[in-house]
């Protein structure tokens, strides 16, 4: 329960300072994606480290190669559009959430680690998408930069959706 | 096949070659195999569904930034990881209706039907 508090905090967070700003300009946007993609790849390695469960580490490993090819597509287009990533308060949130995370899952191990893991990452992808959709899409104001955030956002859904499936397979195994 | 069978076989093929009978024969056979392209984008297969005939080439190209499978469910079929920008092609052998899906990423499902 701490962790899903935890989550909802940051949600909360990421709305409000996404709704201070006036919306975040190219070089925020990129950061808030390096970052948003390096806090998953993050908990994917703990992830395979820690569990022992086939499909946890089956998700973790697609968490750290899909986010990793992600960051490397970003990467590779703002260094071609000579944008220079900005970190800004969004991202900052996204980091400090995401070693806090990290931090609360070392704490735990066997099935109760499988269940926070899973759980932080049906959150966190339904931040990150929340955040996509209402932020980061709407404020892109460069095209290709606009086009990469919708060519990966189907990602992110996939990863919502097998986390989902995972987190019901885990119910009751507690 | 006999030997007079043979001969009389040859003697009709000669003849609808001198009489220029052998292009319309090759036509009536239907054009070659057709290759097909499945686009492999946004976590999904598309089209989703395809519908080829025997000896037709299915293409399957990644353009999202991380790796894909195209599996038949019945292993009829299995790319392995096809890399970011790469592609995979499979000729279809045996009719039948293949559904199919990424091993990575279970959301992503498509049917292949061989006709």
């Amino acid at each position: 329960m701490k962790m899903i508090g935890l989550v909802m905090a940051m949600s909360l967070g990421l709305a409000a300072t996404a709704a201070q700003a006036a919306g975040p300009t190219d070089p925020q946007i990129a950061a808030i994606v390096v970052t948003a993609n390096t806090v998953d790849i993050d908990a994917g390695k703990l992830a395979i480290k820690r569990s022992h469960t086939k499909d946890v580490r089956e998700f973790a490993q697609r968490m750290i190669t899909d986010h990793t090819g992600v960051n490397k597509s970003a990467v590779d287009l703002v260094t071609k559009l000579k944008v220079t990533p900005e970190d800004n308060a969004t991202s900052q949130s996204l980091k400090a959430g995401g070693e806090e995370n990290v931090h609360n899952l070392k704490m735990l191990k066997g099935a109760a680690f499988d269940k926070a893991y899973v759980d932080h990452e049906v959150a966190y992808h339904e931040q990150v998408l929340g955040a996509v959709d209402t932020v980061l899409i709407p404020n892109a104001a460069n095209a290709e930069l606009k086009a990469l955030l919708v060519q990966v956002r189907p990602a992110f859904v996939a990863h919502l959706e097998h986390a989902k499936r995972i987190q019901a397979s885990l119910t009751g195994k507690m | 096949m006999s030997r007079t069978s043979i001969r009389f076989f040859l003697i009709l093929l000669t003849a609808a070659s001198a009489t220029g009978l052998m292009p319309a024969l090759a036509a009536a056979a239907g054009p070659g195999p057709v290759t097909y392209e499945v686009r492999i984008d946004g976590v999904r297969f598309d089209p989703q569904e395809l519908t080829v005939k025997v000896g037709d080439t299915i293409v399957w190209t990644n353009h999202d930034p991380f790796p894909h499978t195209s599996t038949a469910v019945g292993k009829q079929f299995n790319s392995r990881e096809i890399a970011a920008g790469r592609s995979w092609k499979f000729t279809a052998r045996k009719k039948g209706v293949f559904p199919y899906a990424c091993l990575l990423h279970p959301t992503m499902l498509g049917t292949l039907r061989v006709e």
